[in-house]
């Protein structure tokens, strides 16, 4: 029952079809190393910040996992892009985790309830076994990424499986009602944060297009104005401005 | 009692810094909290921390000063697209989407994320905040100050005279005209991230010879009156929101070096883009000595005090301080942007409410600490096997420990202020021992082999093994002097002596840092040399350890023999982890 792995076929589908686009499975690799890098970040906060002392242990090797996750697949991502700079480029870039909403400035732990954090770190692995079961199926050519899988699967199970024991012992003190609804809102909110992303993509693309039309149609004309009498200052600049403390309020 | 938040943000590696009265009394980057590398945010985090650790809630500051204009920036970024129009596209719409939803309401984000009423909200001034931070942290009654880096507003390169009546702006180079942005440039070319691998580019460049000096001074010229031009036609970033150098610049120097592509100095092609690094090296360190020479000129004052990005170069410093003309120099601490956050606070103190002088800083840990008592839970909580040891018997073990060969981590009272680590997030090791940075670098650190590691040594016997110029002494304890190292230095520090037989010198003092200064001085009278290899308490890619935790963390991941954790010894921690699922 705890590891309920039965990818649906749709996502089979999906993830077969991600995985054909040329570069696709490093760009994916070096995706989850930084979800996971999040994840260990979540999980070191919950340590700090949990109440009980026997769960503290357990987040911290939850977390120890992640750390070890992500840097398995920053590994696997540069292994397998080649010559292509821009993975590598994505492996290192530091802000991906703040840039792609993989994680905001309060901790999980802060956001949630203890039953919604359970529910929480439930869902999401269990997901991600199955998640991971079909890319190291799609690689089975790939014995390097197919045991880098196998590996991170066994963490899996650990992680599974202690935060159902947590749920479970929830439902048996009265809280069923409670864990049921946690698990439903942490599926609701996945779906939910999917379709934000794609919205925010959206919005990007539309940005972008108004933003290129205001370049041209209004920046276009001062530049052709200003073109024949500005010119960059070169050498020392005399400071003519007024001190900056007799205009400290002013944001110019 | 006056409270002023300072707040550097939104560029690169973001911070808060509380001053009490003129007195820095707590500063943190944002990295250090939210755990993410040069994090850039409002620095949500660490200014909550600075004001929970004076005691005060958000309400009680007197005020929060930004460290620059934005609205002044915005101005030259509008400026600068004008100019560049048309080619300028990509980089309008990714610089607009962030100012339009981000950076042009600072005022009131701030506001927001801290709690405090928007009338409290100063603004000062990007290269300002910069000589503030290095003048009035100064012990310098009287200085010159420069401030160089990449661009704050306007300028990129600031010269000032600091005295009692505050500071005096004398005259400023302005964008696209920059040092920062042009070292920037070949930290690219050289296959390192911009704003992150500056320093792998001066660890290369003591691989190679300035061969292609006339090069790259065919891109940045010195002027005859000590300022300095980039000639743009070499470069990008003034136009483009991809790269930073252009076809011109690839048939001057060839093609760019991959990425992460190994470092094998008997490999020709890698000695030439070694030899590219000590080009730019060597150009960077004239210019900032021409302008050095030039500020000294026009103030006729002996002391210099030095910020911005291009500071934190100690290969440049040392040059500044042999040949720029100055008796003696202080460069401040984090004199990248996150310093903007003292700076701004200072300025405010100083030039707006007219307080009286700050003392200078010493101790380099103004960052969160933890008590023994916190510690020692979190060990029994994680179920960590860990020996305690009070006092001199922990100096004693430590020092025993280094001189067994063992790597330990170094964990002791608040941590750095600083890009540094200066002996309380630390790594620590045997500099006498052959081999060790090897050892380190593979076992540890992960990163290139061709980055130096620093020596750590008690201050007074320095002289030893450095041969520093006149003036270095307030420099060095902030690991900020890159100097020879002498011939007995040579011999008996063979794992923080780089190629070219230099050393990034840091200087300890029993005032700065207590506990480190005993156990180098323990480590001296059992050895004979009170000198340690010290790194900084990270993996590559992470910002240094804040945290008991992270520094468990960090310990867990690596080879790392020991760790001491405050008064706690904690070995083999694999073998000491007792966790059931």
């Amino acid at each position: 029952m705890i590891l309920d792995k039965r990818p649906s076929r749709l996502l089979r589908l999906l993830s077969w079809l991600v995985f054909k686009i040329p570069g696709r499975p490093a760009a994916k690799m070096a995706e989850f190393s930084h979800t996971e890098a999040g994840s260990a970040l979540d999980m070191i906060a919950a340590t700090e910040l949990t109440s009980r002392a026997d769960l503290r242990a357990k987040f911290f090797r939850h977390a120890l996992d992640e750390h070890k996750h992500a840097r398995l697949f920053a590994e696997r991502a540069i292994a397998l892009s080649g010559d292509d700079v821009r993975v590598r480029a994505m492996v290192e870039d530091s802000t991906f985790i703040v840039s792609r909403g993989i994680r905001s400035k309060v901790a999980l732990h802060e956001q949630l309830s203890d039953v919604e954090f359970f529910a929480f770190i439930w869902v999401h692995e269990l997901i991600g076994a199955r998640q991971f079961d079909i890319y190291s199926a799609l690689m089975q050519n790939d014995e390097t990424s197919t045991a880098m899988f196998r590996e991170i699967g066994r963490d899996e199970r650990f992680h599974i499986a202690y935060s159902r024991a947590e749920l479970d012992r929830m439902i048996a003190g009265g809280r069923a009602r409670e864990v049921r609804k946690a698990i439903f809102l942490t599926r609701f909110r996945r779906v939910r944060n999917a379709v934000l992303r794609g919205s925010r993509r959206f919005g990007e693309l539309m940005s972008g297009i108004w933003l290129t039309i205001a370049y041209f149609g209004i920046l276009g004309p001062f530049a052709l104005i200003s073109r024949a009498t500005e010119r960059n200052a070169e050498g020392f600049v005399v400071f003519t401005g007024a001190p900056a403390a007799r205009n400290a309020e002013s944001q110019g | 009692m006056t409270y002023i938040l300072g707040i550097s943000a939104l560029y690169h590696d973001s911070a808060a810094a509380l001053v009490h009265d003129g007195t820095v009394v707590a500063a943190s980057s944002e990295e250090r909290f939210s755990r993410i590398k040069h994090d850039a945010s409002l620095p949500v985090l660490a200014a909550r921390w600075c004001i929970a650790q004076a005691g005060l809630a958000p309400q009680d500051l007197d005020y929060v000063v930004y460290y620059e204009k934005p609205l002044r920036k915005f101005e030259r970024l509008m400026l600068n697209h004008v100019r560049q129009f048309p080619r300028g596209v990509a980089s309008f719409r990714r610089s607009m989407k962030v100012w339009l939803t981000e950076k042009l309401w600072v005022r009131d984000n701030l506001a927001n994320a801290l709690g405090v009423p928007a009338s409290k909200i100063l603004f000062s001034d990007h290269h300002l905040s910069h000589a503030a931070s290095a003048f009035y942290c100064s012990p310098f009654e009287e200085a010159a100050v420069l401030t160089v880096d990449g661009v704050g507003e306007h300028a990129t390169t600031g010269l000032f005279r600091g005295s009692r009546a505050g500071l005096e702006r004398l005259a400023e180079i302005h964008f696209p005209h920059s040092i920062g942005l042009i070292y920037s440039v070949f930290t690219s070319f050289l296959g390192f991230q911009v704003n992150d691998g500056e320093y792998k580019v001066m660890g290369m460049a003591a691989y190679g010879q300035p061969r292609y000096k006339d090069k790259v001074e065919r891109i940045l010229r010195i002027r005859s009156d000590g300022s300095f031009d980039v000639d743009t036609s070499y470069v990008a970033y003034h136009y483009s929101a991809e790269e930073s150098y252009n076809r011109r610049f690839v048939e001057l120097f060839g093609e760019p070096r991959k990425p992460g592509a190994p470092f094998d100095p008997a490999d020709p092609r890698a000695r030439n883009y070694a030899d590219i690094a000590a080009s730019v090296q060597a150009v960077t360190e004239d210019c900032v000595v021409s302008l050095a020479r030039e500020l000294r000129r026009r103030t006729g004052l002996d002391d210099l005090c030095m910020a911005g990005g291009v500071a934190l170069n100690g290969v440049a410093n040392y040059q500044v301080l042999r040949r720029g003309g100055f008796r003696r120099l202080f460069v401040h601490p984090a004199a990248g942007d996150a310093g903007g956050a003292v700076g701004a606070a200072l300025w405010a103190w100083h030039e707006v409410l007219g307080g009286a002088r700050s003392p200078a800083l010493v101790s380099p840990g103004l960052g969160q600490s933890w008590s023994d008592g916190q510690t020692s839970q979190l060990l029994r909580d994680l179920h960590l096997r860990h020996t305690p040891l009070e006092g001199d018997a922990m100096i004693d073990r430590a020092a025993e420990d280094v001189a067994d060969g063992k790597i330990i981590g170094w964990f002791q009272g608040g941590f750095e202020w600083g890009p540094r680590a200066l002996g309380h997030r630390s790594i620590l090791a045997d500099a006498r021992q052959h081999g060790m940075n090897a050892r380190i670098n593979a076992k540890v650190k992960f990163r290139e082999p061709f980055r130096p590691f620093a020596p750590s040594v008690l201050a007074g016997a320095e002289q030893r093994y450095f041969s520093l110029p006149d003036g270095a002494d307030l420099t060095c304890p902030w690991m900020l002097l890159v100097a020879p190292v002498t011939d007995c230095g040579h011999d008996r520090l063979p794992a923080t002596t780089h190629v070219d037989g230099s050393a990034r010198v840091h200087i300890v003092s029993r005032d700065a840092s207590p506990v480190y200064a005993r156990l180098l001085e323990r480590f001296g009278e059992a050895s004979g040399d009170p000198v340690l290899l010290n790194t900084s308490f990270n993996l590559k890619g992470e910002p240094i350890v804040a945290s008991p935790l992270d520094a468990l963390a960090t310990f867990e991941k690596t080879d790392l023999d020991v760790l001491y954790l405050g008064s706690f010894r904690i070995e083999n921690f694999a073998s000491r982890r007792n966790v059931h699922a």
